[in-house]
């Protein structure tokens, strides 16, 4: 071992011991103010702000939806869909409405493109989750359509419902998605 | 006798990798994703930060399990050799092209297998894509294709992946806030991190042992008609099989089945492209990562290849969900297997 080697070795174990440190320093800062738990809480008041938004931009869909005036609750839901088509709440109003209105095939249209564009619908661990709803939906579905499918086999609206149907089951049952 | 022994152990290996996929998703893994070298590279790049989908990022223990547990059995048993060279960046360039073919599919070959014995039956198309993708690759091995021969490389060279994956193990426990940790979708869900590494560990060295490997054990079939590989791969589907239904996890069906969809044709192919690419580089996706940890460089940088792969997937959206592959997949999957081709085509050495 000559002085070069001496060196490198005195440089790698300085550069270790002086990382390990400032990366222990940084992590005991933080865990000395409390935040340990900020991204969690976070995400949570994220989520309720979200949700206090929704609250207020919806009003007048969730006022009218109450009062049992479904076609006036969808006109107003088509322009909020309008004018915010990022909003995937919309498409589970709209779902709830076709719904109340006995449309089960439509219902189950807009819950799969509202779970399309926000997962966290079928995800229990978020606030989100109404994904026993869509599994009561879905599995009532599954027997409705199965048997118009058997009486309409050609039928593309059905053939659709069922896809959907299956898109929405796949994703309630979990996996790597 | 030997031979004997070597089933043995390729038995013991396909039980081990049976049981531990099962019992992963059973503890807390995603459904039919106890075991998943895609998804699990999908998360590792996704707490690195390489993609932005906190939904799938977690570093997940197995991974690091497979390299270490390979990397001290072939320390141990003095099969750690420090060798490569031999075309860096095809083994760089098949390793993202496997991971894309992956993602299309849904799955890795070992998550093929684990979907299968949980009774789902769209991976009947993936089975049937591997294997006509690894006889695809027999063929041009047959027809002269073979790369260049590796040499001894400087023994710094094999520590670098091991070493990697013990970081991967002790960055979440140092720095929370250069690892991600999403706490919802699959990143939520995870068998608890010493289960997943005692797992990882057995798994890597009973593979080291054994040289288990989905794709390597059709290949030998196709090869010279040996088994020994073979025989442990129909373990693993055989174990998984029964403990399935035993942990009252086998729903069998096509329809409705969890992170899988009904594009069969481009399963297919996405499957070719894994199984063809498997061959050229000799070794599926978790072969790599056994072989990284016995000191081969080349598939250390294919292991670099499938985390870029695992990046990339979520950044350009080259994948599949329920509702099928996206675009960008499809084109992905067909650039991967003319890129595949055009390397088996090209080195070949006609006699």
């Amino acid at each position: 071992m000559d002085w070069l080697d001496r060196l490198s070795i005195a440089a790698i174990v300085a550069i270790t011991i002086i990382t390990i440190g400032m990366v222990a320093d940084r992590e005991i800062m933080k865990r000395q103010q409390g935040n340990s738990g900020v991204e969690a809480e976070q995400e949570k008041s994220s989520y309720a702000l979200q949700m206090e938004m929704d609250n207020k931009l919806y009003q007048e869909v969730i006022s009218y939806k109450e009062q049992g005036l479904y076609p006036e609750a969808m006109a107003e839901l088509k322009k909020i869909m309008k004018k915010y088509p990022e909003k995937s709440l919309s498409y589970v109003y709209m779902a709830q409405l076709y719904l109340k209105q006995g449309d089960m095939g439509d219902s189950i249209h807009n819950y799969r493109q509202a779970v399309e564009m926000e997962p966290d619908y079928v995800d229990d661990r978020t606030p989100l989750f109404i994904g026993d709803k869509i599994k009561k939906l879905v599995t009532e579905g599954r027997k409705k359509f199965g048997r118009e499918k058997t009486l309409r086999p050609k039928d593309k609206e059905v053939r659709k419902t069922i896809d959907d149907i299956y898109y929405l089951q796949s994703r309630l049952a979990g996996g790597c998605e | 006798m030997k031979l004997l022994k070597m089933i043995d152990v390729s038995i013991v290996a396909g039980a081990v990798l049976g049981i531990a996929g099962v019992l992963l998703a059973y503890f807390g893994n995603p459904v039919n994703s106890g075991i998943c070298v895609s998804c699990f590279m999908e998360n590792i790049a996704g707490a690195l930060q390489l993609h932005n989908d906190i939904r799938m990022s977690y570093i997940r223990p197995e991974l690091a399990g497979f390299v270490l547990g390979s990397f001290f059995v072939a320390t141990q048993t003095g099969r750690f050799h420090v060798k490569g060279g031999s075309s860096p960046i095809i083994h760089f360039l098949l390793g993202f092209f496997m991971i894309a073919g992956c993602a299309v599919f849904i799955g890795c070959p070992i998550k093929m297998i684990l979907r299968l014995s949980a009774g789902d039956l769209t991976a009947v198309a993936a089975t049937l894509g591997l294997i006509f993708g690894v006889w695809l690759g027999v063929k041009y091995i047959k027809g002269g294709f073979v790369l260049d021969r590796k040499r001894e490389l400087p023994w710094i060279n094999g520590f670098i992946i091991p070493l990697f994956a013990v970081l991967l193990l002790i960055l979440p426990v140092i720095s929370h806030s250069f690892i991600r940790a999403g706490q919802k979708g699959p990143a939520a869900w995870h068998a608890p991190l010493y289960v997943s590494l005692l797992a990882g560990l057995a798994v890597g060295a009973f593979a080291q042992r054994s040289g288990l490997c989905i794709t390597g054990g059709i290949r030998n079939f196709f090869l010279a008609r040996e088994k020994t590989l073979l025989y442990g791969v129909i373990t693993a589907f055989s174990v998984a099989l029964v403990l399935n239904a035993f942990l009252g996890q086998f729903r069998w069906g096509m329809n409705a089945q969890p992170a899988s969809h009904l594009s069969h044709g481009w399963t297919f192919l996405a499957m070719v492209l894994v199984g063809f690419a498997s061959i050229l580089i000799d070794g599926c996706p978790f072969r790599q990562l056994i072989k990284a940890g016995e000191g081969d460089v080349d598939a250390g940088i294919t292991t670099l290849g499938m985390l870029y792969g695992g990046a990339l997937v979520y950044l350009w959206v080259i994948r599949s969900t329920s509702a099928g592959p996206t675009f960008e997949g499809k084109i992905m999957v067909l650039t991967g297997l003319l890129f595949s081709l055009v390397v088996a085509m090209t080195l070949r050495r006609k006699l």
